[in-house]
């Protein structure tokens, strides 16, 4: 894959993201964010093949290091929205 | 291959385009966890990689201390959860790049440069977000932190790293970019503090997700690049609505200007207050007078109700409010409290319903329309120093403008300045009054009043509501043909199996056909039910399984619960991700009429909130059950 192609990937998923996240409403927005964080832990797919790939041990320890960080990441911050997406409710409940 | 990727990518756009109602962001959230899930899946085999050790050990690592941080995390430790999740997954972009470096990695000049920029950015995500997370927790200092040549250092530091990414990547080059970016990082976020997290962490947010991104490019991996540009668009537009929201440049956050230095306050100019144009305002009332006859009230809290965990103590005086007639409405400005929203997910927490909630401009609208606005823990998002005194550092950033309302009740810790150091005219406004100390306490003490006030008629309405719940409970009764009774462990904590028999009876003799449901999970052991009830001498062919009455829920007039709650929970069909969807339950609400005799409404042992009570055909009468049983006897007994 050309080094142009991802940058062009990149844009697009960023405009695309940009585009849909903004009608996320504030109400959402700590969800949001957390859900995102999690989203950003995507880098495990990175250090996987990072970790496979290392030659010497210290870098498979680092990958080994940077599998966990990341895997805290992703499994934490999907865990970490689902509990408070859970929270919110509408009217009808409660009374 | 591309079209998987394609496929995880849209997968994930899809689930946040989900995330924009509450009623989806629960399947949203469940399809990001799926895709990424995926995309691990997919680059294990892709790269043939399935059959390393090392990597699984990994995973298995992550997935349990992120599952059990996650779990065990209080909602009101939320904030510095997300700064360090969102560290740990910078920093694992930094080691990404580390090992591209030490191999010298790099096909092209500008994979050389994506490398070095990831070990940058991961790398002052992390120190950055563990100074965020430091100040969050308390442990390190709120206030911002300046040393001496601040800005200079920063500068050096940042021509250095630009520097440092010039050489081609190797071992050295690497550290060096890693301890510079670290050292960065904590320059950058020692000078924020308290109210301006809000912002900061959406920027750390973004800096995590480009950081994944840059990492991406010396990879080759698509997935990563677009995946991280998503995250990092997110989070700039949090930090743009944010700043929006204080009205702050993000350079004037990142220098640490938004806060006055103790020598330069500026003195409060007296003059001004006066001359301000005053309103209708309920000049010289207390807050007993203006409250007792208020019909519209509308709360405004801040960081303050966060650190007094006063959540469910607001939610108790909405409640009471409500049921005097009143009509409540929450503001919430966009930066109250530490991170974005914060204030939607600790009400959200306590059960505040979201069609209270209201954003800065309607509150606003309301307000001069409002009897009395109560502001809890908030301060410098309702000082009207932001409209009055163009010298002070949070002048021209939007306010809530509590001080329109007839009256202004203020519930904070003390009269100090707010984070941005600058003294709260509202204060000393002649409409408001101040109840300082713990907004808990505070709280306790406007509920205390307003209960005092109708003391006897709320204790007499209350008592009369639960007669008449009793009576209508035991009308129902008498006016059935068919009955299912439905015990679970609130009965047996109760002891109030005597009273099942009872009415068991009393209901046989007048005819009606009498059945017990029995939930293979109802109570603490298996058969828990049928051996409380066979102690009570009631026959056991008037016990059926779960498989076996199912089905004649729909044609019975009464289903009668007395003490379960999960095993009657109608969201075991519908709420899909919550822990008991899928569970078999007992089709209570199929019944044409249900009566409820739980202790309170609050959701069973799994957690999950019982749609059942709200639904119109159910009659909810709290209390112990074996009282309660006891009461609707008597009132059955007087129709017999």
């Amino acid at each position: 894959m050309s080094d142009f192609l991802l940058i062009v990937i990149f844009a697009a998923a960023a405009i695309l993201g940009y585009k849909i996240i903004s009608e996320v409403p504030s109400l959402l927005h700590t969800p949001l964010m957390s859900g995102m964080n999690a989203l950003s832990g995507i880098t495990v797919v990175g250090a996987l093949a990072a970790t496979a790939g290392a030659v010497t041990l210290g870098s498979r320890l680092l990958g080994f290091v940077a599998i966990v960080f990341a895997t805290i990441n992703v499994v934490g911050g999907f865990a970490v929205t689902h509990r408070m997406l859970k929270m919110f409710r509408s009217g009808g409940g409660g009374n | 291959m591309s079209l998987l990727l394609l496929l995880l990518v849209a997968v994930i756009l899809y689930g946040i385009r989900l995330m924009s109602s509450p009623k989806t962001a629960v399947r949203g959230n469940a399809l990001g966890a799926l895709a990424m899930l995926g995309a691990v899946l997919l680059t294990l085999t892709s790269e043939g990689i399935l059959t390393y050790p090392i990597l699984w050990a990994g995973l298995a690592v992550g997935t349990v201390l992120g599952y059990f941080a996650a779990v065990k995390v209080l909602m009101i430790q939320m904030p510095q959860m997300v700064a360090v999740f969102n560290g740990l997954g910078g920093g694992a972009s930094a080691l990404v790049g580390l090992i591209l470096a030490f191999q010298g990695e790099g096909s092209s000049a500008f994979a050389a440069f994506a490398t070095g920029l990831a070990i940058v950015v991961g790398a002052l995500t992390f120190s950055g977000s563990a100074v965020a997370a430091g100040k969050l927790h308390g442990l390190l200092k709120q206030r911002p932190v300046e040393l001496p040549y601040h800005s200079t250092i920063v500068g050096i530091v940042i021509a250095l790293t630009a520097l440092a990414l010039i050489p081609a990547p190797s071992m050295t080059v690497g550290l060096v970019q890693l301890c510079l970016a670290l050292v960065f990082g904590i320059l950058l976020t020692m000078r924020v503090g308290g109210a301006d997290m809000p912002i900061t962490i959406s920027l750390l947010n973004s800096l995590s997700g480009a950081a994944g991104a840059v990492a991406g490019f010396p990879l080759k991996n698509p997935l990563l690049v677009a995946v991280g540009g998503i995250v990092g668009a997110s989070g700039l537009i949090l930090t743009q609505i944010m700043c929006r929201a204080m009205n702050r440049s993000l350079i004037s956050i990142l220098t640490g200007r938004t806060t006055v230095r103790s020598r330069e306050l500026p003195a409060v100019p007296q003059a001004d207050k006066e001359t301000s144009e005053a309103p209708a305002h309920q000049v010289g009332t207390t807050w007993q007078e203006a409250l007792q006859t208020a019909e519209r009230v509308v709360i405004i809290p801040g960081y303050g109700l966060a650190l007094s965990q006063a959540q469910w103590k607001l939610k108790e005086l909405i409640d009471l409010l409500e049921a005097q007639g009143r009509q409540v409405k929450i503001g919430i400005h966009p930066v109250a409290g530490r991170m974005p929203g914060h204030m939607n997910v600790l009400l959200a927490e306590a059960d505040v319903s979201y069609d209270h909630l209201h954003e800065l401009e309607d509150t606003n609208e309301m307000l001069p329309e409002t009897d009395v606005a109560i502001v809890i823990g908030a301060n410098d998002v309702v000082n009207p120093a932001a409209i009055e005194q163009p010298n002070t550092p949070i002048y021209g950033m939007p306010i809530i403008r509590a001080d329109l309302a007839k009256h202004v009740l203020v519930l904070n810790y003390d009269t100090n300045p707010g984070y941005a150091g600058v003294p709260n005219p509202l204060y000393d406004a002649e409409h408001a009054s101040l109840l300082l100390g713990d907004a808990k306490e505070s709280l306790e003490a406007v509920i205390a009043w307003l209960k005092s006030r109708e003391e006897p008629t709320v204790d007499a309405a209350a008592s009369l509501e639960q007669e008449a719940e009793t009576f209508r409970a035991a009308r129902m009764l008498a006016g059935a043909q068919s009955v299912i009774i439905v015990p679970g462990y609130g009965m047996a904590l109760a002891s109030a199996q005597l009273q099942v028999k009872q009415i068991a009876d009393c209901l046989q003799e007048r005819g009606a056909d009498v059945k017990i449901a029995i939930h293979p999970v109802a109570g603490r052991m298996p058969g828990h039910m049928n051996v409380l009830l066979a102690e009570v001498d009631i026959p056991y062919d008037l016990l059926y399984d779960l498989d076996v009455i199912n089905d004649q829920f729909g044609s019975t007039d009464v289903a009668l619960v007395v003490g379960a709650n999960d095993v009657v929970n109608p969201a075991a069909q519908t709420a899909e991700g919550t822990p008991i969807y899928g569970m078999p339950v007992l089709n209570v609400h199929e019944a044409r009429q249900v009566v409820v005799c739980n202790l309170d409404r609050s959701p069973g042992y799994a957690g999950v909130p019982n749609s059942l009570y709200d639904m119109p055909h159910c009659l909810f009468v709290p209390g112990s059950a074996s009282q309660t049983l006891a009461d609707i006897l008597t009132a059955l007994r007087q129709f017999i």
